[in-house]
């Protein structure tokens, strides 16, 4: 008989053991009174994109822009950060205590649904607000080591921290090229005299900004958990309230504070909307 | 408490029932791996293959022993180390970009280094298509283009060299050579293979500084308007200097490899994608690309500053597209090697723990 085998057996039993154990004490905590729990309900986000009223496709020239430009969108991956339900009696409860910053990726299921740890006390809400990207007090280097999150790193030189949002694609430039945009936000930086040069920063733009979800009032009853769906309306990026063209901007923007300012007011204005979950479509 | 309980009970059982004839108590040390400064804290160990100091000894071994491919002859030895060589940062080196296998074969692509494999999240090779470093030991030792051998001939062979039961013992708790075992060991081995000393990590844990024209490099790296390459390959932010992705970086307009990444996931747009590779140790690991096209890394920089070739394929990453190219001038280039020169580790190519041992198992050197 092998040494092995006789430890494996050993474990074999202990878990039998530890698991008994542990029923026993789960069975004999339930206690009548009032928990915590049995005052709260739960939250579930998930994150869809959608253009022109239907869920996003990928990689398919089949979009126009506001301003006339054909375009492709080959992936998405952003930061939602501070989400915040507001209270009817004026009162807000910051979901924070696990994950603060959620990072979703539209190559990776597993981001699309954020299952909010935090209880949420039973009751009526008026809205529901969070941080698009990450606010200047969070937003520092190295606080992410592990991928995903950690491949949105912004470069120290522009400012250091991560991407709000990296929205990579192709349109039909006008002169006749499909060109590759790098719809990228951040903290964006200012230079002297305009020339953009690493070396003539001299300051840099807190780009993040707040976004109210339209129509986001809830109830939550104790003990329930609610599904509610955060939409991306992708083609409001460049349209609302400032017409963005690709063919002003180019394929680059991450030290145009002009554009990523644009795309920032966009953002705010109405690119993301809120429903109940209706399920996946 | 639970676990130094358990482990408690576990040894005791094991001591008692220690049986004279048996060789040794199966006692392996943990081994564990100091996460470097910046680096991802999230290790790639699979659960059934716990690294342990004598699994490390036992893969090492392995690893530098040329009748891993189940030869003797000493016409025939070939082992790991016979392609991945530490002084090349574990890669054949120039003048091959294709090595050959034990019968002569080339293999489909040039050389990958073996450095900090144990952040890769599991796909392995250059289009992603292995999922394991031990699934990679099981494909070298029947590819033709490698050991081209039978597990059965490696066991047979390994199994037959007095000391390597020995070391079995130590490793796995038994004498038995199996296959599944001598992938799990040089697994470990290969995980213990990790670059953290080089300018830039001391640069970035504030120990030295860089030089002006190694700082513009850097800029250039980092830097969209410049020649923004750390999307793919990492910076400050990922020290790893890779993000183990794949993308198609415009080297082509037609694409004729069944084995790139679109072979693997049957995305269309995976076409000409491959990983893009560490550029840690970047200068000893020519020829460049999966086919070995550029030989010289001021090739691969006049590559992305002006020939660029566009396709539907070409990942969105690469916007220079649209002017075909980076258009670094001389001066740009220059400061762009200095940076990635940085990245360079002797520490990792010299250290003893990664060369061969002093004696192998078997009074056969090798
Ligand atoms: C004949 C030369 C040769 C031998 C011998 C060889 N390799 Fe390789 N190895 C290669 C080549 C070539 C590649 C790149 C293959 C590809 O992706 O197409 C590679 C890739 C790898 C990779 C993937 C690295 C990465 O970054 O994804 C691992 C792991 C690896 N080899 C491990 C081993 C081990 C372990 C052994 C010994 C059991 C071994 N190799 C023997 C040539 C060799
Ligand atoms: C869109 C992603 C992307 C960008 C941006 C990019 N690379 Fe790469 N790089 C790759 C991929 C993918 C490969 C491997 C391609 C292949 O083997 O066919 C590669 C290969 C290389 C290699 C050869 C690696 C080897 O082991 O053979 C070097 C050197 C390199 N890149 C340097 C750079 C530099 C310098 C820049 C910036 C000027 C840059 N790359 C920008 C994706 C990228």
């Amino acid at each position: 008989m092998s040494n092995s085998f006789i430890a494996s057996r050993y474990f074999g039993n202990l878990t039998i053991l530890f698991v008994a154990t542990g029923l026993l004490f789960f069975s004999s905590c339930k206690k009548p009174e009032d928990t915590p729990e049995e005052k709260t309900g739960k939250i579930v986000f998930h994150f869809t994109q959608y253009n022109e009223g239907a869920p996003q496709r990928y990689d398919t020239m089949k979009y126009v822009n506001a301003a006339g430009n054909h375009y492709l969108v080959s992936e998405i991956q952003y930061f939602v950060s501070d989400v915040k339900l507001h209270r009817a009696d004026g009162g807000a409860q910051l979901l924070d205590q696990w994950e603060d910053i959620h990072y979703v990726d539209t190559d990776l299921e597993d981001t699309q649904e954020w299952k909010v740890y935090d209880p949420v006390e039973a009751g009526d809400y008026d809205k529901i607000t969070f941080t698009f990207g990450i606010c200047e007090e969070k937003n520092q280097s190295l606080m992410f080591l592990n991928p995903p999150e950690r491949d949105m790193f912004w470069p120290e030189y522009l400012g250091g921290g991560y991407h709000y949002m990296k929205l990579n694609g192709k349109w039909l430039s006008s002169d006749g090229m499909v060109k590759p945009f790098n719809f990228h936000l951040g903290i964006g930086q200012i230079y002297a005299g305009g020339v953009i040069d690493p070396d003539s920063i001299t300051g840099f733009v807190q780009n993040y900004f707040e976004v109210e979800l339209p129509a986001s009032s809830f109830g939550i009853n104790a003990g329930e958990t609610k599904e509610f769906e955060v939409r991306m309306n992708v083609e409001n990026w460049f349209q609302h309230p400032h017409v963005y063209d690709h063919d002003v901007w180019g394929g680059d923007i991450m030290q145009k504070q002009d554009a990523m300012k644009l795309g920032c007011e966009n953002g705010k204005e109405d690119v993301f909307s809120f429903g109940e979950w209706k399920g996946d479509n | 408490m639970a676990v130094f309980l358990m482990t408690v009970v576990v040894m005791y059982g094991l001591s008692s029932c220690h049986d004279p004839e048996e060789p040794e108590p199966y006692e392996p040390t943990p081994y564990y791996i100091d996460i470097p400064y910046g680096f991802p804290t999230e290790l790639n160990i699979p659960e059934d293959n716990p690294m342990t100091v004598e699994g490390i000894a036992l893969g090492r071994a392995l690893f530098y022993d040329g009748r891993l491919n189940g030869r003797t002859h000493p016409d025939s030895l070939m082992s790991c180390y016979s392609c991945h060589r530490q002084e090349n940062s574990f890669e054949i080196g120039a003048p091959r970009p294709h090595p050959f296998g034990v019968t002569g074969h080339s293999t489909h692509h040039a050389m990958l280094p073996m450095i900090n494999l144990v952040w890769n999240p599991g796909h392995f090779g250059w289009n992603g298509s292995v999922s394991s470093i031990e699934e990679d030991v099981l494909g070298v030792i029947s590819d033709p283009a490698e050991f081209d051998s039978s597990p059965e001939k490696v066991v047979n062979t390994i199994k037959n060299i007095s000391g390597y039961p020995e070391m079995f013992q130590k490793a796995f708790g038994t004498p038995d050579v199996t296959v599944d075992r001598i992938a799990k060991a040089i697994a470990q081995f290969v995980r213990t293979l990790i670059s953290s000393d080089t300018r830039f990590d001391r640069y970035m844990r504030g120990e030295e500084q860089l030089t002006p024209e190694e700082l513009r490099g850097f800029v250039l790296f980092t830097t969209e308007e410049g020649a923004d390459c750390f999307h793919c390959h990492g910076g400050y932010g990922n020290p790893l200097f890779t993000t183990n992705g794949f993308y198609n970086n415009g080297k082509d307009s037609v694409f004729t490899d069944p084995y790139d990444r679109f072979s693997v996931t049957g995305n269309e747009m995976d076409k000409g994608a491959y990983k893009a590779t560490t550029l840690r140790n970047i200068e000893f690991t020519g020829p460049y690309m999966h086919d070995g096209r550029f030989e010289t890394l001021d090739d691969v920089i006049e590559f992305y500053s002006h020939d660029l070739v566009n396709s539907p394929y070409i990942d969105p990453l690469m916007h220079h597209i649209a002017d075909g190219g980076i258009q670094l001038t001389p001066q740009e280039k220059s400061d762009l090697m200095a940076f990635i020169k940085t990245l360079r580790d002797e520490t990792f190519i010299g250290n003893p723990d990664f060369g061969p041992p002093e004696k192998l198992p078997g009074n056969n050197p090798e």
